[in-house]
């Protein structure tokens, strides 16, 4: 839980919250700020960086919202009971705008990837597992299935295995 | 953002006479030119100078300005039944006057981004591709770059791993003969998507800058093989048996299902349809757990999946390194129920640490190469096809009377 505050002070999700709010205001696509860590608004701006539909469906332990592109990209983003985005699922024919989603985590996915690469493995699934963020990334160009999470952020209760 | 693009100035004259060879390099044993519809492919280490590309299958491809026969082999491509199109460095063409697709005075580019978080960017570009006795005349193919004068598009890069260079890339390109016939199709084509082309998009204008773009489907990067005269619905990927590391194996790239005597489908084999709205899957059931995003791909060098029981490399978490070979088995399925096709598939894995140890370092064909895949379903990469003939059938293509609607998966 003090990690959960911690992520609440974060710079991307007050960002968030002004995106938001002049996306209400203005009806335009704006610049994108923190998904992943942020607050419930940034799943708007995500929605309309990716020119997507939405649908939202409330649960015990969290909130799903469920972006999904006209051409089948369908993003999962996991909202807990305090209004963070403590999850983001996809699956379909592209990769998902990964600055877009992951907002103040993306250096440290950039990093991990980069980490990923220093070795002999090529093409195969990409599986960032650090204390602060967890990216596993698999499938193939026109098929791809993923997820992003920040473990201590996680609702009491929920699995890895649930964020799909 | 609607487009409209120009195909510059390609003639194709249907014409098939002795490409030449210019241009290429002495490999490390790497297959030379084929027959009929046969292309030798050789797990061989990969055209990276003192560096060894683990469980990559290479092969030679030829490509020739359109209609003509000047044209340039180039080695060291990887083949790839997990992506679509061939994708060939800038740096290893020394062909010249292959044309680019251009719409007024912007150049069309083409970006592709794998699940590991790397990434090719390059000019959509149109050339003749020969492979064995086998032409298929003016295919969009993607010639890799970083370009000059602007940046690629953050859309593109994701936050990923540009693998422009042979280093980066370990081959000098890839041969994408996955079971679509282009790299992205309706999404991406304007008659289709409204004009509106997918986010992140796989293609762009670019002038000094960038714009996402929609591309008519028969000008996107295309699987070669369906543009083949004949022997097109298809590939066969056959392997020998191995047990354990070798420093290479030699197989073969066989074009067609169904369309000659050495390109039948057995009455043994297993024909998974595939499930197109999961991206081409099946189903895999291992340790009794179901996973349903299972895939066939000789670019993965080793067999992915979910097992958290198995230690990986400290080194090198993305393997696997077990304390002595485990023998297991994972039971495949169709996701959809169309031929009912279901399979026990057994594996080994070994411990990745010594296997890239053994045999003084200079092995390159690897057996029991695994690793983890935390998120998804079985990634069946190149140890899979060792001992088999793997039949990728392509979507949208004739297939023999006697197996279901394309795409399928067989072995």
């Amino acid at each position: 839980m003090t990690t959960s505050k911690q992520h609440e002070m974060a710079r991307g999700s007050a960002w968030a919250k002004v995106a938001g709010i002049a996306l209400i205001a203005f009806g335009l696509g704006l610049p994108a700020f923190a998904a992943l860590g942020g607050d419930v608004s940034s799943v708007q701006t995500d929605q309309a960086y990716m020119k997507a539909s939405i649908k939202t469906t409330a649960g015990q332990a969290y909130t799903l919202h469920e972006i999904k592109t006209p051409m089948g990209t369908v993003v999962h983003e996991f909202v807990s009971a305090d209004g963070r985005v403590f999850a983001i699922a996809w699956h379909g024919p592209f990769m998902p705008p990964m600055q877009q989603l992951l907002g103040s985590y993306f250096q440290q996915f950039s990093a991990g990837v980069q980490a990923h690469h220093a070795g002999p493995v090529r093409h195969g699934p990409l599986n960032i597992q650090e204390a602060g963020l967890v990216v596993q990334s698999s499938g193939h160009p026109r098929g791809y299935f993923g997820r992003a999470y920040v473990p201590a952020m996680l609702p009491q209760g929920v699995t890895p295995d649930q964020l799909r | 953002m609607r487009t409209f693009l120009l195909l510059i100035s390609v003639v194709s004259l249907g014409l098939l006479a002795g490409c030449g060879g210019s241009g290429s390099s002495t490999p490390k044993g790497v297959p030379t030119g084929g027959t009929a519809n046969v292309q030798p492919i050789a797990v061989n280490g990969g055209p990276v100078a003192g560096v060894i590309y683990p469980d990559g299958a290479f092969i030679d491809v030829t490509i020739c300005n359109p209609g003509t026969t000047t044209c340039q082999t180039i080695d060291g491509i990887l083949v790839d039944t997990g992506s679509f199109g061939l994708r060939i460095l800038s740096s290893a063409i020394t062909l010249t006057g292959l044309q680019t697709l251009t719409s007024g005075s912007s150049t069309l580019y083409n970006c592709i981004n794998f699940a590991d978080g790397s990434y090719l960017w390059g000019t959509a570009t149109v050339a003749d591709v020969q492979m064995a006795n086998e032409l298929g005349s003016s295919a969009t193919i993607q010639v890799i770059a970083d370009p000059t004068g602007f940046a690629i598009p953050t859309e593109c890069s994701n936050g990923g791993i540009d693998e422009d260079n042979q280093a980066a890339l370990g081959a000098n390109g890839i041969l994408g003969i996955g079971p679509e016939p282009v790299d992205c199709g309706e999404a991406c084509d304007p008659n289709f998507n409204g004009g509106v082309p997918p986010v992140p998009s796989p293609y762009y204008l670019c002038t000094t800058t960038c714009a996402a773009t929609s591309v008519v489907t028969s000008q996107q990067v295309v699987n070669p093989v369906v543009l083949f005269a004949t022997d097109n619905n298809g590939t066969i990927v056959q392997l020998p048996a191995l047990s354990g590391a070798a420093a290479s194996e030699s197989g073969s790239l066989i074009f067609g299902i169904g369309t000659q005597t050495n390109n039948q489908v057995p009455s043994s084999a297993l024909i998974f349809a595939l499930d197109q709205a999961n991206g081409d899957t099946f189903s895999t059931t291992y340790k009794g757990q179901l996973l349903t995003n299972s895939f066939i791909d000789s670019g993965s060098n080793g067999i992915f999946f979910p097992d958290t029981t198995i230690p990986v490399c400290t080194d090198n978490p993305s393997f696997y390194c077990p304390t002595s070979l485990l023998s297991l088995s994972a039971v495949n399925t169709e996701t959809v129920s169309v031929t009912g096709a279901t399979g026990t598939v057994n594996f080994g894995i070994d411990n990745a640490d010594n296997l890239f140890a053994e045999g003084g370092g200079a092995d390159a064909a690897f057996s029991t190469l695994g690793g983890p895949n935390a998120g998804g379903g079985f990634d069946y990469g190149l140890p899979f096809f060792y001992n088999r003939s793997v039949f990728t059938s392509i979507d949208g293509q004739a297939v023999p009377s006697n197996t279901p609607a394309a795409p399928w998966w067989a072995y």
